[in-house]
């Protein structure tokens, strides 16, 4: 059954199993109504059934009022798709057994074939032992998957792993908001799951005017890249002036190329210039964290890259996520999403740092990554990813983690090099995966058209610490 | 003094109204349910029923219903207090006297339920 939450099928391997019941559970604040809710709406909208029960001392005037703030919800759903009823005074007055003949009774009537369970905590204070609460379940369940009804019990409380209730549905979602710092961090768990292979893990998620939307844990669902990798011996052409040559023909078509170096060495520049190649049959995209799509095409003015005719004519398109607060796996997402709408040949992210950031968990990267890299290889996607190094200049060379750097294809590090009084850029090329390049140093240039890639540096000595000298003679 | 059945699902309302009614003088009677509201209905006769539209086992239209096709019942006023249905209610006026719409405050439910007694 579609959850109708974004991300949230992913997760569950699927879905919702028709006719199965599950637990949602978290602390009040964490979610689940407006999770419920958003379920309701969405099964209604799909010509669904649902019946929606609730224990609560809240009215359901005060939660229409609340649900109506967000964009899944649609008052003339209300008695027509959706009914809300109350059998608070049912459990007080007669108990348990006769609530589940209510339901019994209303799950018939409605045709439902959504129930959603509303306080389950309450239901659990009215029984007396724990095999009343067994009962209750196994009932409410049984009579609902007869009528091929999926059920959600929702309920505040952190039921343990064997608690009656968790023995007996076929799932158990568990939400949960906590601090990572001075941050709110939103997080789903599947912790059981009969009849479907949901990911493992916590799964970050937002609420928003949208409602909920999840964001699976990319290399939970990419742990395999969605299509099988061809390699491809084609070379693609960097769009700066010889540069091509150094790297044996191009950048190899369908890898990633990492282009590391200080601020100020020509990072972005190099990946501007390698979208302003980008055609109709090439189409590219800049994924970055720092500037505007405007400043962007404004640099490359300044540069004379031809960006703008490429962004113009729709070959490029330039992507902006303020380096805030953002989500990992939603980055990762929307990255993904626009490669495969577009169809997008060549891509920029500029910076990885951008995702590290975003991380709130930063010893996953590495899985992450890979897991990132791996997809655009298969969607046979050429990259070009920066890493900003801490050092303007001196010796230290602070790089990605050899973890990162394996994974990458191709390595160039650019630096900023003192020599004679003067800074010069000088590109180096560090790695090529399976494929001859030239290892000598080269002056990169900015000119009034593009950056250009001439002649090999002069002889020097130290030229990769920052500060060269001349060689003895 | 009048009696009154409430047929509300939400405990919380329905002893409010309950509440409201009772320092009014009125006898109450309440059900959570369409369909134990109208046993009270038909055991008391009231002379006037406040009821929601959304409950399990019998919608307040559906009760509304019952009680018109009921000789013996026929012309007890109806009130339909009602969060999202309240244009259904307008809709049908031989089944509801009047309608009113969640959240409502003590003051407009006096005034409605004192214009349907008098009538």
């Amino acid at each position: 059954m579609d959850s109708g939450v974004p991300g949230l099928n992913e997760v569950l391997g699927g879905g919702f199993v028709e006719g199965a019941s599950y637990i949602v559970q978290g602390h009040p604040g964490a979610g689940k109504t407006i999770l419920a809710n958003q379920i309701a709406f969405a099964g209604a909208a799909a010509g669904r059934k649902v019946l929606y029960v609730t224990l609560l001392a809240e009215t359901h005037t005060r939660l229409f009022q609340s649900l109506g703030t967000l964009d899944f919800f649609d008052q003339s759903r209300l008695g027509a798709g959706i009914a809300y009823v109350s059998v608070f005074q049912t459990l007080r007055d007669e108990g348990l057994s006769a609530v589940v003949s209510l339901l019994r009774h209303e799950t018939k009537r409605q045709g439902a074939t959504l129930l959603v369970f509303d306080g389950l905590l309450n239901a659990r204070d009215r029984a007396e032992t724990d095999i009343d609460v067994k009962t209750f379940v196994a009932e409410v369940q049984s009579q609902a998957a007869f009528v091929g009804c999926t059920v959600l019990f929702l309920t505040s409380t952190r039921l343990a792993d064997d608690s009656p209730e968790h023995t007996m549905v076929d799932g158990v979602i568990e939400l949960n908001d906590e601090l990572s710092g001075v941050r709110s961090v939103r997080r789903l768990r599947v912790r059981k799951s009969r009849g479907s292979v949901s990911l493992n893990g916590f799964h970050q998620f937002e609420i928003t005017q949208k409602g909920v939307s999840v964001y699976p844990r990319l290399e939970a669902l990419l742990a395999s890249p969605s299509i099988l990798d061809r390699f491809s011996s084609e070379r693609m052409p960097s769009g700066v002036e010889g540069w091509d040559e150094i790297l044996g023909g191009g950048l190899p078509q369908g890898s990633v190329t990492l282009v590391f170096g200080p601020s100020g060495s020509g990072k972005t520049s190099l990946g501007l210039s390698f979208l302003s190649a980008a055609s109709t049959s090439e189409p590219g995209m800049l994924f970055g964290f720092y500037e505007t799509p405007e400043r962007l095409l404004a640099k490359a003015d300044a540069l004379g890259i031809n960006l703008r005719a490429a962004h113009t004519a729709g070959n490029v398109y330039l992507a902006w996520h303020p380096l805030t607060e953002n989500v990992t796996d939603k980055l990762a997402g929307d990255l993904l999403e626009k490669v495969r709408q577009l169809g997008v040949k060549r891509l920029v992210i500029d910076a990885l740092a951008g995702f590290e950031r975003a991380s709130v968990y930063k010893p996953r990267l590495v899985e992450f990554f890979a897991a990132l890299t791996n997809e655009l290889r298969a969607l046979g996607v050429t990259t070009l990813a920066t890493w900003e190094m801490q050092d303007f200049a001196g010796p230290s060379v602070v790089a990605p983690g050899p973890d990162i750097s394996s994974m990458l294809d191709n390595l160039v590090m650019l630096r900023q090099v003192e020599m004679n009084s003067q800074l010069k850029r000088v590109v180096t090329v560090l790695k090529v995966r399976d494929a001859r390049y030239s290892t000598q140093l080269f002056e990169l240039s900015f000119g009034n058209r593009g950056l250009k890639i001439a002649l090999p540096l002069q002889p020097v000595v130290g030229a990769t610490t920052g500060i060269a000298s001349s060689p003895e003679p | 003094m009048a009696i009154i059945v409430i047929a509300e699902d939400e405990f919380l309302l329905a002893d409010l109204l309950a509440s409201f009614l009772e320092d009014e003088g009125h006898e109450v009677r309440s059900a959570p349910h369409g369909v134990a509201a109208l046993k009270l209905v038909r055991a008391h006769k009231p002379d006037l029923v406040i009821t929601d539209f959304m409950m399990p086992l019998m919608t307040g239209l559906e009760l509304a219903q019952e009680i018109r096709a009921d000789l013996t019942l026929a012309n007890i006023p109806i009130l339909l207090v009602s969060g999202a249905q309240g244009d259904i209610g307008r809709d049908h006026p031989q089944m509801f006297n009047a309608v009113l719409d969640k959240p409502y405050d003590q003051t407009a439910l006096l005034i409605a339920v004192g214009r349907l007694l008098s009538s």
